[in-house]
């Protein structure tokens, strides 16, 4: 499977680009290409360059700097941009917007801007285990790295992308631990028939493969994550392997002693599906207000749980809720649970920023 | 949302403010509207505060909270809107303790309890988005159509002096110093602005008296740094690294510093301060640790460009605190008031999570080739040493000027001014410093003093939060000239930028202080109104062109 970042995390590109050369103070000249309508602070952070900002908004001044060229200067303040600065070139970096080349001066030398460019980094798999007939947990230990040291640092729900020796390809899974000083890993990994990277799965289980290979770490990015807004209680809709970025923000507020109410609703199939997770045994002990609630779609007789799809479930529980207690939904799954969460969270008359969405794409 | 009580406000529209779903410092629409209606419930303890308190049953627990939850609300501490949800819980619970104890007062003494609305009676509403209801009645301009804006600002006046009194207080009170006086002063402030005050003339003689409160919080503020950590004295510190382990410590509290260093000691990794810590090298009881390695980057504004290169785990104290970037967040702690969304907060002064990030990361490969240093520790005591030999030097002309360039770094292009003023000061002149907007000059070799090779030309007071110091330096002046302060040449060139900033301006204005330049803009919650009257009535003048000022100075037409 590969996972990606919720719809709105990524912002399509228009075809023509302005070419736009940062000067430092120490005299580094970095290019870069500004998208037609885009603005060169955000260019530069799509091209894993940091410039130094913070508002965004045209109004604190941090991305002050001289250029000349064609551009145009969006709404700002004029305390963070003065008119007679304006008149001399000055410019707001995150209110500039290209719309030809443009020779810009900033007045920090290059070790201001951060290279946020993606991460790489050299990886050893340590076990596999069977969770569920079709379903493994892998643990990778990262090694140490001149960087970053022994850990691994990542926001709980982010990714990383798995190569494999020799292979140029790369698969995406989150993690679904925390992020930790001991550099280690750990993802849940559904198994498809005639995948590649399950097919490698399946024969490091079987031990016709060796543990302890080298594998490569890319990232971590995504957007997924814990939103802050206050103690709404946090309700957790999962199916299938999308159940590994929720487990490491459960875990992350289990870690953190977090007071919010939180539930998770996780789907499988049939009851044979539900995966042998000891750490939801710990999540449920570390932390009080939580209920694990386990959904199956097609049950057999002897299935005393709640019926149907996570979302279907979650649409009876939001019946009738009251608006005080309304939660924030977290769902990572495939689109048509994603989708269907969110036809629910809306017809429950939840606010749009009460959903939070993850959607895993199978490969 | 709606805040306007710091100098990045939001002034691109008709009205000065940040009222959108996020403030300019990073602050969002929940946590900013939680803010304000904790400020209303600690209003509400303050009132029952008041009341027992002159019954003889004061509750300094009470007030302690009072302080820290005020400290939580200022610009850039916190971030973190589960925060605010779980202090207004606190906030009613404390309320009701100190409103029993206020009833037992009354009936230990025979007397009827007053009856007390407002603040006093608030019942928090059930749930996040409740109290969000609740607080859309509680914010700062909430009765604008009915007393107009200048009562709006002179409300505002207040409170964000208060906010900056109350940071100072707790700032002591993590040190275990308190005081019946303070603690009472800010209860009745509190109380005071509960009853929506709306004389403007009012309003202004209590901002005043909130100086005068500040002084004094100050004062205990000086006596509880130097109780614990000894007199300052003049040093330099280190600003480039050294090979090893790394924990960067950032914002104002000596005392968790204190505490890091100790508990690092022995564990190999060296501890560097950053922003507003830099004057904590000067105290003999910290510096006195072998392991604190030195200063590490600039002013608050530069963190985020600093701590995504600093190679260990940083400890974000108090305050100042700005986004964290990805790039940093996971070794980024926070600790005492201060919090961001997904930052791992310290709580009960555990810095285990931050000392194994620190053991985890790589330090710094190699000691930096240079050995960089800049000078701090001219507190009181030091500057008082050699007053003598500076009041001579002044007598004989060798001296001819004094100027106190301070207050708060920030981002802004047009604080480049007080770099500009700093380096064309005349070399027969003295510059006092404190604060953070330092870090625009301290590493310009200013020379010595005129006839006192000793003593730099810069004397670095100390942090914003020594203000104190530089008040006592100036009236010893006075006192050995036979004058009064104002007609010492003296110059004040302030740079504000947020509520403790609000503060000390209104210490120095209750001392009858006049002809402040600030900067680089005037407050934006003061209206055109108000702003007029303390221009009248203190010659309060805003910044303009360096060489211009300086020259108004020297002719000693003000600064």
């Amino acid at each position: 499977m590969t996972t990606t970042a919720a719809p709105d995390a990524g912002r399509s590109a228009g075809d023509v680009h302005y070419p736009v050369t940062l000067t430092t103070a120490d005299g580094v000249r970095l290019d870069i290409a500004v998208p037609d309508g885009g603005d060169v602070v955000t260019a530069a952070r799509g091209a894993g360059l940091v410039l130094p900002s913070q508002c965004g908004q045209g109004t604190c001044g941090s991305c002050h700097a001289t250029a000349r060229g064609a551009y145009r200067l969006g709404p700002h303040s004029p305390a963070a941009l003065p008119p007679e600065q304006e008149a001399v070139g000055g410019v707001l970096l995150c209110r500039t917007y290209p719309l030809g080349g443009v020779q810009v001066q900033v007045s920090y030398p290059r070790s201001r801007i951060v290279d946020g460019g993606i991460g790489r980094r050299e990886g050893t798999i340590e076990a596999v285990t069977s969770i569920a007939h079709d379903t493994v947990w892998l643990r990778v230990q990262a090694a140490p790295d001149a960087a970053a040291g022994t850990g691994v640092e990542f926001d709980p729900g982010q990714f990383v992308e798995l190569q494999l020796p020799g292979d140029d390809r790369r698969r995406a899974y989150s993690m679904a631990n925390t992020p930790n000083w001991d550099g280690e890993l750990e993802f849940l990994i559904r198994l498809h028939e005639g995948g590649y990277f399950s097919g490698y799965l399946a024969d490091l289980l079987a031990g016709r493969r060796p543990l302890g290979e080298r594998i490569v770490l890319h990232g971590p990015t995504g957007a997924f994550a814990l939103r802050e807004s206050g103690l709404r209680p946090r309700w957790f809709v999962a199916g299938g392997t999308g159940l590994a970025p929720l487990l490491s923000l459960l875990r992350r507020m289990a870690e953190w002693g977090e007071p919010h109410p939180a539930r998770l609703l996780y789907g499988v199939t049939a009851e044979h599906d539900l995966p042998d997770l000891p750490v939801l045994a710990e999540i449920t002990d570390a932390l009080p207000g939580f209920e694990l609630v386990p959904c199956v779609w097609q049950p057999g007789p002897t299935w005393t749980g709640r019926c149907g799809t996570p979302a279907d479930v979650l649409a009876e529980d939001l019946a009738g809720l009251r608006v005080t207690a309304a939660p924030d939904v977290y769902v990572c799954g495939p689109p048509l649970l994603v989708d269907a969460v969110q036809q629910v969270v809306r017809a429950a008359g939840l606010p749009d920023g009460h959903v939070v969405t993850e959607r895993v794409l199978p490969t | 949302m709606f805040c306007f009580q710091c100098e990045q406000t939001d002034r691109s529209g008709a009205t000065p403010g940040c009222a959108a779903t996020r403030g300019i410092c990073g602050k969002d629409e929940s946590t900013a509207d939680l803010q304000d209606l904790l400020v209303y419930a600690l209003k509400g303890i303050s009132q029952y505060a008041v009341r027992a308190r002159a019954l003889g049953a004061p509750d300094d627990d009470a007030a302690t909270f009072v302080l820290y939850g005020m400290f939580t609300t200022l610009t850039n501490v916190n971030f973190t809107a589960t925060r605010f949800v779980t202090l207004l819980a606190e906030a009613a619970t404390v309320r009701d303790r100190v409103r029993a104890g206020y009833l037992a007062a009354c009936a230990a003494a025979g007397q009827e309890p007053e009856p007390l609305d407002g603040p006093a009676a608030w019942v928090p509403a059930e749930g996040t988005d409740g109290l969000l209801a609740q607080a859309a009645e509680h914010g700062v301009t909430v009765g604008l159509p009915l007393v107009g804006p200048d009562v709006v600002a002179a409300r505002a006046l207040n409170l964000y002096g208060l906010k900056g009194i109350c940071a100072y207080a707790y700032h002591a009170a993590v040190l275990g110093s308190t005081s019946a006086e303070v603690f009472a002063g800010v209860e009745q402030a509190l109380d005071y602005l509960a009853g929506d005050p709306s004389d403007i003339d009012d309003l202004l003689g209590y901002a005043l008296r909130l100086g005068t409160l500040n002084l004094a919080v100050l004062e205990l503020l000086e006596r509880a740094n130097t109780g614990t950590f000894g007199q300052p004295v003049p040093r330099p510190v280190r600003t480039t690294p050294r090979a090893g382990k790394a924990l960067l410590v950032s914002g104002h509290d000596l005392r968790d510093l204190g505490d890091i260093l100790e508990a690092t000691a022995g564990t190999g990794i060296n501890v560097y301060t950053h922003g507003e810590l830099l004057p904590a090298h000067a105290y003999p009881e910290l510096a006195a640790h072998p392991h604190l390695a030195g200063n590490y980057g600039g002013a608050w504004q530069d963190q985020q460009q600093d701590f995504a290169a600093f190679p260990g785990a940083i400890v974000m104290t108090s305050n100042c605190m700005i986004e964290p970037l990805l790039s940093y967040r996971q070794r980024i702690f926070t600790t005492g008031p201060t919090g961001w969304p997904g930052v791992r907060h310290l709580k009960h002064h555990d810095w285990a999570p931050a000392i194994r990030a620190a053991q985890a990361l790589p330090g710094f490969a190699e000691d930096s080739p240079e050995d960089r240093t800049v000078t701090v520790g001219f507190g009181r005591t030091a500057v008082l040493g050699a007053a003598g030999a500076v009041v001579d030097a002044v007598k004989a002309g060798a001296i001819r000027h004094f100027f106190l360039i301070g207050g708060c770094d920030g981002a802004l292009p047009g604080r480049n001014y007080y770099a500009k003023f700093a380096e064309e000061t005349p070399p027969d002149s003295v510059i006092l410093t404190l604060g953070c907007a330092k870090y625009r000059f301290n590493n310009h070799d200013f020379g010595s003093l005129p006839g006192l090779p000793s003593l730099p030309r810069l004397l670095d007071v100390g942090q914003c939060n020594d203000a104190f110091a530089a008040v006592r330096i100036a009236q010893a002046l006075a006192e050995a000239f036979d004058c009064g302060v104002n007609d010492l040449p003296l110059s004040l060139v302030i740079s504000w930028f947020e509520q403790k900033a609000v503060a000390v301006l209104l210490s120095l204005l209750s001392l009858g202080i006049t002809g402040i330049r600030l900067g680089p803009t005037l407050p934006a919650f003061l209206t055109p109104g108000l702003l007029e009257v303390l221009v009248a009535k203190f010659g309060i003048a805003p910044i303009g062109d360096p060489a211009a000022d300086l020259e108004s100075a020297l002719a000693g037409a003000g600064a």
